[in-house]
């Protein structure tokens, strides 16, 4: 530890400490342009300019390294004379526009200089005109004008995401941001370059001219769009979200968001979101429909028995929603068949499950099935941080396609379709085959998976010998639970933790509620309304037919249950079935705590009100336990948080029952379907993402599609087992020759449909609507 | 008695001298009062000599305001149309003059001088939603008859 003394004030701080950061310990702002701690120090702004003692000149807070007994003044008549001076530099060719500046009222420059600046410049001559509301992109739109050349933009994209598609160019005072080549920036993580920036250069074009920091209401929310559950604040102004940012939160994030979660907030006003209900196919109040359905629950109940009732919840609902919903059918309906909506069929232990800061200690990470780009944007840039800070670090894959990424290098295992707990299993067995936990998950294992053998050792050598193992799991392959456990009793005290991938963003809230979140149970339920054993299905949020892996699983339940009922943002996919669809009042729009992939509990509040007639469920539920005639009353105080566990959900014993992994058989075939979730791809509407949402979201490989003939995109039909679906896919050289990938949830290319494995591909005649 | 008279007589003298006085008090309305043309009344949002506002929607009326009488909605121009003398212009604005206290800080406080605080201060309504002027009725500033 390094002791200095900054105005007055000892402080001390670990060696390579900048000043600026040692201040910020004590409360003391030191204003900066260009430094951001996630990016490290440059020095390019000289805004930071301090006093240190014994040093002749001013120096850059930023960039100097504290040292023992330094003694720093950050404001004095020399240091503020500094200031002055590096203001009226960087006001010289400002425009000063603020009035139509989107940055007014926020903006470090008015700050500063309010703060710390001149009076007045004495810069007489024209100021040099540049690019006012060019395109960075469909997105971000920059003002070359009111840039002051911190390059935090441009070190971002380049050195923090890896992809540089921002550069400066010029010289001097001619010196602009801009696109490479002119062209759009495609990275998914541009949008972060609108926080980053310190002054309004770099604006969102859906906030373009909105609104301004006095007359929005600002509130703290959560991200709920796919499992990492990024944090971010949300602006509302006249009713409307109009603006999502990212919010860091110290020692946790720093606050980056994925382009869909920071401009994918409009679904709440898309048209096609229910915002008054249906009846039996038409149109009705929400408060009749609400009364219809609780007349329809009090006559089951009466004369089936409440427990002919099942519900399903998922979506975007809130936990505490999830225990309302419990209570009331555990308490009035009394019926135990409750289910979370599931997309794949894996399941993680609550022991098994790690957290980011497992991610930053990681000195082996493996990603089974999982392509953290498209899946969970958010811990794509966080892996990719590690591997920078610690290149060391070993990345692997063990996944139906290479998950290899020029941002995020991976050493991939590519399995067939099927395969990936086998081939880990298989990789134990090889390192550690004598261990009893391995000989049990791998006793009916034939030793025909099909891999490098040197590959499978290296795999297997680093499950093992690495200390601290973080994996991330996509759930399509329930055996890897079992993997899982056998792993981790093998590794005993060595960390093993996992990182579940998959939605519903808040299922580990749902099962903190009460909800089993096993797949085995919903597949129970719908079972048995299959065979006739439900009289009454309520879909929460939840949309089967989409989501469920076997498709017409689903279809043959809906067949059977004569009272179909869904509440939700959206109308489910063939909502004609449904005999009511109720409105939902989504995030941003009532008070909720929703759990990542972490296992960590995070709360949203609200800044505008529920569109229409949208409410939370518990008005629902208070109306129909009116119409079941009970004197039922919500519980008020019911708390998610644990006392033991803080922010995370309440610690569980590590299970150690390791069941076999089932041998999986490889079907002959030229082509095998691989899934996985794609965040931009996820059923939600957004009219502003549009423009990023692929026209053609199937990939295959370039070898593929020259023997279908295909060029750079087209449509082709994936036959499986007597069903069939179309997909628009486009060539991608990333992909794997022999695979084709389609992401989950499509409603166009239902993959639940068919399911994964080999397909019998066909190429299609595009039909183009003039 | 003689005291009561006197008394009586004393006050109609006053009430009679008065009458010829010169008046203090106009017969409103058909007699009106001229003002300081630095008056604060209604306000108004003012044009350029081409015809475009120059209100440009940055909000900061809004923000000085003490009363919040003031709420501004910006928006983009279409290029081809444009509605102030910049891309930005505000598609709402409205003035409680309920709430308003004719401070004049708004004038004081807008940047491009679009808001101004007119001598003009006949308000009277039926309803309080009458009172509150709306864009259209600002750009057409009220001029007494
Ligand atoms: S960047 Fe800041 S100082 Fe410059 S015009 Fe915008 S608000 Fe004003
Ligand atoms: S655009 Fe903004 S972030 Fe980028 S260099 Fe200019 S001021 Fe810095
Ligand atoms: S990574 Fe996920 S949680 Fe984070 S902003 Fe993107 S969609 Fe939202
Ligand atoms: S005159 Fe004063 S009170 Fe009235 S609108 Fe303007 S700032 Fe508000
Ligand atoms: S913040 Fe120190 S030089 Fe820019």
């Amino acid at each position: 530890m390094i002791r200095l003394t900054i105005d007055g004030q000892e402080v001390s701080v670990p060696e390579g400490t900048m000043i600026a950061d040692a201040a910020a310990k004590l409360g003391i702002d030191v204003p900066v342009y260009c430094y951001h701690e996630a990016l490290g120090p440059l020095g390019a702004c000289r805004m930071c300019l301090v006093q240190v003692e014994k040093m002749p000149k001013l120096a850059t807070a930023c960039t100097t390294a504290v040292s023992e007994g330094m003694v720093v003044h950050t404001s004095n008549p020399q240091v503020d004379k500094g200031r002055k001076g590096v203001l009226e530099f960087l006001l010289i060719n400002h425009p000063l526009d603020c009035p139509v500046c989107d940055k007014g009222g926020e903006c470090f420059l008015q700050d500063y200089t309010f703060q710390y600046g001149p009076p007045a410049g004495r810069f007489q001559e024209p100021k040099i005109q540049k690019v006012k509301d060019g395109p960075i992109n469909e997105f971000v739109l920059v003002d070359q004008e009111r840039c002051v050349l911190c390059q935090r933009c441009v070190r971002y994209m380049g050195e923090y995401v890896g992809e540089p598609q921002l550069l400066l160019e010029g010289r001097g005072v001619e010196t602009v941001v801009t696109t490479v080549d002119g062209q759009p920036a495609t990275s998914q993580f541009a949008g972060n370059v609108i926080d980053l920036c310190p002054v309004g250069a770099l604006l969102s074009v859906p906030y373009h001219h909105k609104a301004r920091p006095w007359n929005i209401e600002r509130q703290e929310s959560i991200c709920t769009l796919c499992p990492v559950g990024c944090t971010t604040l949300a602006t509302g102004r006249d009713g409307h979200v109009v603006r999502v940012e990212g919010r860091p939160v110290p020692d946790y994030s720093w606050g980056w968001l994925c382009d869909r979660g920071r401009f994918g907030f409009d679904f709440a006003v898309n048209p096609a979101r229910v915002t008054a209900s249906w009846l039996d196919g038409h149109e009705e109040a929400a408060a009749r429909t609400t009364r219809q359905v609780g007349q329809w629950l009090s006559q089951v109940a009466q004369e089936q028995g409440g427990d002919h009732i099942a519900m399903v919840v998922g979506g975007l609902h809130s936990t505490e929603e999830a225990y309302q919903l419990k209570r009331f059918a555990e308490d009035v309906l009394k019926t135990r068949r409750l289910a979370v909506s599931r997309d794949v069929p894996g399941y993680l232990p609550r022991a098994l499950n790690g957290t980011f800061a497992d991610l930053d200690a990681a000195d082996a990470v493996v990603l089974i099935g999982s392509d953290p780009y498209d899946a969970v944007p958010v811990v794509h840039l966080r892996l990719r941080d590690r591997k920078r800070h610690a290149p060391s670090t070993q990345i692997w894959g063990v996944a139906p396609r290479n998950l290899h990424r020029e941002t995020l290098p991976v050493n991939t295992l590519v399995t067939h379709a099927g395969f990936e707990a086998a081939v880990m299993a298989a990789a134990l067995k090889r390192v550690a085959g004598t261990h009893e936990a391995v000989a049990r998950l791998t006793a009916d294992l034939v030793d025909s998976v099909e891999a490098d053998p040197a590959q499978l050792e290296a795999l297997g050598q680093e499950l093992i010998s690495s200390q601290h193992l973080t994996l991330l799991w996509d759930g399509q392959e329930s055996d890897v639970e079992s993997v899982l456990v056998a792993l981790a009793t093998v590794r005993g005290d060595k960390p093993t933790r996992v990182l579940p991938t998959w939605g519903p963003s808040n299922w580990r809230g749902f099962e903190r509620a009460g909800f089993s979140a096993r797949i085995e149970d919903l597949t129970r339920i719908l079972e048995d309304a299959r065979d006739g054993k439900i009289a009454m299905l309520m879909l929460f949020g939840a949309d089967l037919l989409r989501e469920y892996p076997d498709q017409e699983l689903v279809r043959q339940a809906y067949d059977k249950v004569p009272f179909l009922i869904a509440e939700g943002l959206f109308p489910p996919m063939d909502a004609e079935r449904f005999r009511a669809i109720l409105p939902q009042a989504g995030p941003s729009e009532v008070y909720g705590t929703y759990v990542n992939m972490e296992g960590r509990l995070q709360v949203a509040s609200p800044s505008v009100q529920p569109p229409g007639q949208a409410r939370p469920v518990k008005s629902y539920i208070t109306a129909w336990a009116h119409a079941l005639k009970t004197s039922f009353t919500l519980p008020e105080d019911w708390d998610p948080y644990d006392d033991e566990s803080g922010d995370l959900v309440p610690a569980e014993p590590m299970p150690t029952a390791v069941r076999a992994v089932s041998m999986p058989v490889q079907e002959a075939g030229e082509l095998e379907l691989v899934t996985g979730p794609l965040v931009v791809e996820d059923g939600i509407p957004s009219d502003i993402l549009k423009p990023r949402i692929p026209e053609y979201p199937g990939r295959l490989s370039p070898e593929d599609a020259a023997r279908m003939g295909i060029e750079n995109h087209g449509l082709v039909r994936l036959t499986r087992q007597g069903q069939s679906i179309e997909v628009a896919v486009a060539v991608d050289a990333a992909m794997t020759p022999g695979r084709i990938f389609v992401p989950l949830g499509m409603v166009q290319s239902p993959v639940n449909k068919i399911g994964s494995g080999v397909v019998e591909a066909v190429r299609l005649e595009e039909v183009h609507s003039a | 008695m003689l005291d009561g008279i006197k008394a009586i007589a004393k006050g109609l003298g006053t009430t009679f001298k008065a009458l010829t006085e010169p008046r203090d008090t106009y017969p409103y309305p058909e007699k009106r009062r001229e003002y300081s043309p630095r008056y604060r009344g209604k306000h108004m949002l003012a044009k350029d000599a081409d015809g475009h506002e120059l209100c440009v929607g940055c909000g900061l009326c809004e923000a000085v305001c003490p009363a919040h009488a003031i709420r501004v909605v910006a928006a983009e121009a279409p290029s081809d149309k444009p509605v102030s003398w910049t891309n930005r212009y505000s598609i709402d604005y409205e003035v409680d003059l309920i709430r308003c206290i004719f401070c004049g800080m708004c004038e004081e406080a807008c940047p491009t001088n679009a808001v101004r605080l007119t001598p003009f201060n006949e308000l009277a309504a039926y309803d309080r939603e009458a009172m509150i002027a709306d864009k259209e009725e600002l750009l057409r500033p009220a001029i007494r008859k």
